[in-house]
């Protein structure tokens, strides 16, 4: 019916614009990494021709990443940070994704409006909101001394691991619960009706039916929040000013407005890009595997 | 044999409670109802709080001390109308969402179209490479930008025109997904009937298809406004500071240095602005896509979520 | 030429591996209510696509009142369809949506309100022109589709399975109507479907198609007394299959030996040797009492089983043969004279047992163009 270059025609503004901007920039942060360093104007020098490619800085940052360098606490922090981040929006989030999808009614429209309002809410005014009140004269102190929980104020802002995993966690639960949501809302009402009918208590119906049913939403929601949290250096930088609480991200913004050593942070970005396509591999993997299991809907 | 529904049975309260389990044995589980409206309460009521605070009349964001519209309009040096940082920040802001939503929905809107019909090899690139931005983390992005805008496009400094096409970049992708739902759903019967009644391919397209893709194309619109107005990383990294740093970007400076309600006057400005933008995307939606809806749950509406 | 004739010349398509359409050929003279019926993924569809425009055709030719047109777009050719989902547009009202094509056409206002007037009429709708598709029930959108195409005056109505997403009752009272209107207007029908009964009721002529290819082409009648293949047989109704061997073959009549007891059949009109099959329709064949007088063509049998239809009583029998066999008899309101578990003697008539080649599921359309010719001399 239509012309066999209309639909190429029309993507093709589009696929130009990312290859431009999107696709070349990133050749760039490999080519910095891969480059050299200017010694006079202590400039960085990339180097397009991959094999002339000095591996000098790879290298060097490589170093820093094995235990023992300095780069190896962050990388291990991120890692535990984004675990436990991941972990308590899981333990969170499922259940309130799994009552509105599955038990809600008739308030279901408006508690799906109230879990959707937050990401409409700017990010950085939700962390504004615990700044005011994690202040030492903030609410939460002024309660917690209240209730006598705590003797005195407790500096929440000044460098504690468990404030930042608490800001990340709240950051981007929203970005969870949604996708589990919609996994959840999926399951046909009478699979689980069947599983009931052939002898399941609601408990065992949910484990052997609804669970396995929402692991592509789990998986999904997982990977939609941990892959911008690895590279997230506003939100410890926010919640606490400390290095001891840096995370990878930080340092690469370290390297770059820090400091004159943007081949650093260009080798950093290229292994944490790396670092998250082998994730990024590993969902779509196991997304093609599930998707050949389960009956096509 | 026919059968009349049954009438309840008079109930004595032991056995009315034991019917009322019979009769809803879904009924909801207490503990998950306790769990979600206390997640929406902590998720919700800080910003609220936060919101209060803007309205303080004193300079503290902490200890609430009265009423005030100081910190919008009345105060001569600090307020959000008085403040030159705070009111270009807020233009800056506008200036970038605006230019984002013109440039981006045309191109995502084609974008959309030709991947989702395009047949031939570089599909599947190129829809690959439409979902990386999707998934890649801002820094990386910012990162990239700003080493490509000094060393290949040298042509573009840091600073409104570079976070344009910053935004622009990430925005695409999103205008890509909400149009295909859409696109999906409405598949080729129109077109084709559109043909069979004598329509050329382009009358199909511009009488049948666009206007059956507006809902689509208004959604993603205020999404694409709504993200640009939030976005932190990427306006940073590409900001040369003053009047290109956009709102969160000052609010990120402020909650670490001097912490004004004005901070609070102006996150909450564009709080609204979001939201109103976002509401009334969401409404021209419903309103648009009236006549196609069979009992549908509004959870297909932010089917934008389903990559 | 009649106006509204199409001619399917060696038309094949192919989906990479898979051969939707495999080189048919097929004659429909114009004006007649012309159904192609067989099973889903048996190329129906496709074949309509392809004529309506939206498929291309691998190779082969598509001739519209003489003219070629397989490579024509679809907005340029004479033909307009009706679609299984009805396809009516949701931005537009029941007015717009018809009068859509004639604007298309650029037709002056007042031939347009006049022209969409008169296809409201046709289809009895009139009065419902400011309504939206989403507020009319399905009976009436399927209305509004065909009012759309036909406002048109196409020389061809294309209908793929219009009736399928209705209920029962609405469906028999609509295929009454879609064959009443064809009459009316006089325009070529060529309705697609996978339900016998349909296109048993509506068509003046019908071809079975399986696997991409025409299987037999003729009036409902001749199709479903004469099937010429098993698939065809085993298609419209029931068939009744039984393995015969022939023991002799002549114009007339055929003889054949069903597990020791001959059988005498109708003619063939080729030459059948060896095993084949017999088919006879539940209607035709007789039951009588245990015990009656003996005579050709009569075999012992058993009751296996009564079922009650309503205007007919199904009796499912056990051939002393060993097969499997459904007799249909017409509720007349008197009692059977057999229940389950008695001895019946069958009687298979010879007119209405018919001999079929033993080819397993499927023939070549070689053989379709002679019954075709023959159907169109007699039309």
């Amino acid at each position: 019916m239509y012309k066999r270059w209309l639909w190429p025609g029309f993507a093709f503004p589009g696929v130009l614009w990312l290859i431009l901007l999107f696709v070349v920039p990133f050749y760039v942060v490999v080519a910095v990494a891969f480059g050299t360093v200017d010694p006079i104007l202590l400039q960085p020098v990339p180097i397009w021709n991959p094999l002339q490619w000095n591996v000098g800085w790879m290298i060097e940052v490589l170093h820093r990443f094995s235990p023992g360098g300095t780069f190896y606490g962050v990388a291990i922090r991120t890692l535990e940070y984004v675990a436990a981040s991941l972990a308590l929006c899981l333990l969170i989030g499922y259940p309130v994704a799994y009552y509105v999808a599955r038990h809600a009614g008739r308030l279901k429209g408006l508690l799906l409006i109230l879990i959707v309002l937050p990401l409409w809410i700017s990010y950085m005014m939700r962390m504004l909101a615990w700044v005011n009140l994690l202040a030492p004269d903030g609410y939460v102190n002024r309660f917690l001394t209240y209730t006598h929980v705590l003797s005195q104020p407790r500096d929440w802002l000044g460098g504690q691991p468990s404030t930042v995993v608490f800001a990340l966690v709240y950051g981007y639960i929203p970005y969870l619960i949604l996708p589990l949501f919609a996994a959840l809302d999926r399951i046909e009402r009478s699979h689980l009706e069947a599983a009931r009918d052939l002898g399941a208590s609601p408990w065992s119906a949910f484990r052997h039916v609804t669970l396995p049913l929402s692991k592509t939403g789990i998986l999904g929601g997982a990977v939609l929040i941990t892959l911008p949290m690895f590279g997230d250096y506003y939100t410890p930088n926010i919640v606490s000013g400390a290095p001891k609480t840096s995370m990878i991200g930080n340092q690469i913004d370290l390297y770059f407005h820090g400091g004159p050593q943007p081949t650093i942070g260009a080798a950093i970005t290229v292994l944490l890009a790396a670092f998250l396509t082998v994730l990024m591999a590993y969902y779509m993997w196991t997304i093609h595997r599930a998707s050949r299991e389960l009956p096509a809907v | 044999m026919t059968t009349v529904a049954q009438a309840r049975p008079a109930g004595v309260s032991g056995w009315s409670r034991i019917w009322g389990w019979l009769r809803n044995p879904w009924g909801r589980p207490r503990f998950l109802v306790l769990v979600t409206w206390a997640y929406i309460l902590w998720s919700i009521v800080p910003v609220l709080i936060a919101v209060q605070f803007s309205f303080n009349s004193t300079r503290s964001r902490t200890v609430w001390q009265g009423f005030s519209w100081r910190w919008y309009w009345g105060d001569p040096v600090d307020s959000v109308l008085h403040d030159p940082t705070l009111a270009h920040a807020l233009i800056q802001s506008l200036k970038l969402a605006t230019a984002d939503v013109v440039i981006a929905t045309p191109i995502g809107v084609l974008l959309a179209l030709g991947l989702a019909r395009w047949q031939g090899r570089g599909s599947r690139p190129s829809n690959f490479l439409m979902l990386f931005p999707l998934v890649t983390p801002e820094i990386v992005m910012g990162v990239s930008l700003l080493l490509v805008f000094s060393h290949i496009f040298m042509f573009i400094h840091t600073g409104t025109l570079a976070q344009i096409l910053g935004h622009v970049t990430f925005s695409i992708s999103y205008v890509v997904v909400i149009v295909r739902g859409r696109l999906f759903s409405i598949g080729r019967q129109y077109e084709e009937a559109a043909a069979d009644l004598g329509a050329s391919p382009t009358i199909a397209l511009a009488r049948v298809l666009f206007p059956l893709l507006t809902p689509a194309i208004i959604a993603s619109a205020a999404v694409v406004f709504a993200t640009s107005i939030d976005d932190f990383v990427i306006s940073q990294w590409l900001s040369k500071g003053g009047v290109t740093d956009t709102v969160p970007i000052l609010i990120y400076g402020a909650t670490r240095a001097a912490p004004l309600p004005s901070t609070n006057a102006i996150a909450t400005i564009m709080m609204v602005v979001t939201l109103v933008v976002v509401t009334l995307g969401f409404l021209a939606w419903r309103v648009l896509t009236r006549g196609e809806r069979h009992g549908a749950t509004a959870a297909e509406d932010f089917g934008a979520f389903n990559i | 030429m009649a106006r509204g004739e199409i001619q399917l010349i060696d038309l094949r398509k192919d989906f990479g591996e898979l051969t939707a359409v495999d080189e048919i050929n097929l004659r429909m003279p114009g004006g007649e209510f012309f159904s192609l019926l067989g099973p889903s993924g048996c190329g129906k569809t496709t074949t309509l696509r392809m004529i309506a425009g939206f498929e291309r055709p691998s190779s082969g030719r598509i001739l519209l009142d003489g003219s070629d047109v397989a490579y024509t777009p679809p907005h340029k050719r004479n033909v307009n369809t009706v679609f299984q989902n009805y396809a009516l547009f949701p931005h537009l009202n029941v007015y717009d949506n018809i009068a859509f094509g004639l604007r298309r056409a650029r037709r002056p206002k007042d031939e347009v309100r006049q022209r969409v007037a008169r296809a409201l009429e046709l289809v009895q709708l009139s009065g419902l022109e400011k309504r939206k598709s989403s507020q009319l029930s399905g009976g009436q959108q399927q209305r509004v589709a065909l009012a759309r195409a036909l406002v048109l005056n196409p020389a061809v109505l294309l209908l793929d399975e219009p009736l399928g997403a209705l209920d029962a009752k609405l469906r028999k009272a609509l295929q009454l109507e879609l064959k009443v209107l064809q009459q009316e207007v006089g325009v070529t029908f060529l309705y697609v479907t996978h339900d016998q009964e349909e296109a048993l009721t509506m068509s003046d002529r019908l071809a079975v198609m399986n696997a991409g290819r025409i299987e037999q082409v003729g009036a409902p009648r001749d199709v479903y007394e004469d099937p010429q293949t098993l698939f065809v047989a085993d298609f419209l109704g029931v068939s009744n299959l039984m393995d015969a061997t022939v023991v002799s073959a002549e114009d007339g009549r055929c003889r054949v030996s069903v597990d020791g007891f001959e059988l005498e059949t109708r003619g063939v009109d080729g030459k059948v040797a060896g095993s084949a099959k017999i088919v006879i329709r539940p209607e035709r064949v007789e039951l009588e009492p245990h015990g009656a007088a003996s005579g050709p063509n009569r075999l012992p049998a058993m009751v296996e089983r009564i079922v009650y239809v309503g205007s007919a009583v199904k009796v499912i029998i056990r051939a002393a043969t060993g097969e499997m066999l459904e007799a249909l008899v017409q509720n007349t309101g008197t009692e059977l004279p057999y229940v389950q578990g008695t001895p019946v003697q069958l009687h298979l008539p010879a007119e209405a047992l018919r001999l079929l080649p033993d080819q397993g599921l499927g023939t070549a359309s070689d053989e379709v163009t002679a019954p075709d010719e023959e159907a169109a001399a007699t039309a």
